[in-house]
């Protein structure tokens, strides 16, 4: 159980693909527990991805509790090699992340999303998200393929550079 | 370190900025921030390089000359100050970020208005693009653009002030804060 140091571009791993969690050991808890940890101490901060703290592994946290743009919110989840069964309604927002502390841009994503995951205890679950719980995900699962907010900015004009990082 | 701008204008065909970049980077130069877009079938390009502490703009120039008289380019180079090998980017933006939209039927002023009712609640523009469009005998004018403003309610005022400015030459505006969140 630890807080890790957030890893910010140019590092290598947050372009790449991360592999499969497989069977969920003590290893992954663990992982899974640092980055609820590692996320927790971001007030600001809704969701994290295991390439984000340099483990590149498909596993994410989010955490959307208490955010006023939440509508549907499951509380601080842990998903394991997620997949998402169903999305729809596209929506365009803006999005930061804390591994590109310089900017932030809008980027659509679905307002709804079906997606099932492993939890820590190994079972298989399934979660309906929307809005802002929905986009979280979303992010998160870009993530683990290896991409950034970045990769689907909506254009030069929606790409914003940011002096202060909330 | 020395930094330069370079502004270049000329009707659009392909091969502008590969052939503007070439001559930059043969001169040992880095393309920092820049902005490049077709206005009215033009191509214009607004760009900061820095290079070597040894070129000057009269070198600059000529290597961006041949460049310019193949692409028949209007070009400006200009020093910029304050780079003493310092990487950090001048912020002249403090305040809180607010995006302002503006559309209605064109006419001379739109964007006087709007800008100068910024100007006097403080703001500061950040970036921003007009586009005219429209039949021609309705022309219609849309402008966004990003400012800071001061935050709290100084803030709200600047933007009704803004928006009161648009609705005096009877164009629509809306003016709100920018929100983004991380993940």
């Amino acid at each position: 159980m630890a807080v890790r140091p957030v890893l910010v571009l140019p590092h290598q791993v947050l372009s790449t693909p991360a592999a499969p969690v497989g069977r969920v050991d003590d290893a992954a808890r663990a992982l899974a527990q640092d980055l609820l940890d590692t996320m927790s101490v971001s007030p600001s901060c809704v969701g994290l991805a295991a390439p984000q703290i340099g483990a590149s592994l498909r596993a994410f946290v989010v955490d959307v509790t208490g955010h006023r743009k939440a509508r549907s919110c499951h509380g601080p989840f842990v998903m394991f090699d997620p997949q998402v069964t169903r999305r729809e309604d596209p929506e365009s927002a803006r999005e930061g992340c804390m591994s590109v502390p310089d900017l932030t841009g809008d980027v659509s994503r679905a307002k709804r999303l079906t997606v099932e995951g492993t939890n820590t205890d190994g079972v298989r679950y399934t979660l309906e998200v929307d809005a802002f719980e929905a986009r979280a995900v979303q992010h998160e699962l870009d993530h683990l393929d290896g991409l950034l907010f970045l990769d689907r900015v909506a254009g030069p004009h929606a790409l914003f550079e940011r002096k202060v990082y909330r | 370190m020395a930094r330069f701008s370079l502004s270049a204008v000329g009707a659009d065909r392909p091969g502008i900025v590969a052939g503007v970049s070439g001559a930059l980077v043969d001169l040992g130069c880095n393309l920092e921030d820049s902005t490049m877009t077709i206005l009215h079938g033009h191509f214009a390009i607004l760009l900061v390089v820095s290079s070597p502490e040894d070129v000057t703009s009269e070198e600059l120039e000529s290597a961006i000359e041949p460049v310019a008289q193949a692409f028949d380019l209007t070009v400006a180079v200009r020093p910029l100050s304050g780079s003493n090998g310092n990487d950090q980017k001048p912020d002249s933006t403090g305040g809180e970020p607010w995006t302002i939209s503006v559309h209605g039927a064109d006419r001379p002023g739109i964007v006087h208005a709007v800008t100068s009712a910024l100007a006097e609640a403080q703001g500061n523009v950040v970036d921003l693009a007009t586009h005219l469009v429209g039949e021609a005998g309705s022309p219609v004018y849309v402008m966004t653009l990003r400012a800071t403003l001061p935050g709290g309610e100084a803030g709200e005022a600047a933007a009704e002030h803004v928006r009161s400015s648009a609705s005096a030459l009877g164009v629509h505006c809306t003016v709100h804060p920018d929100e983004s969140d991380l993940f």
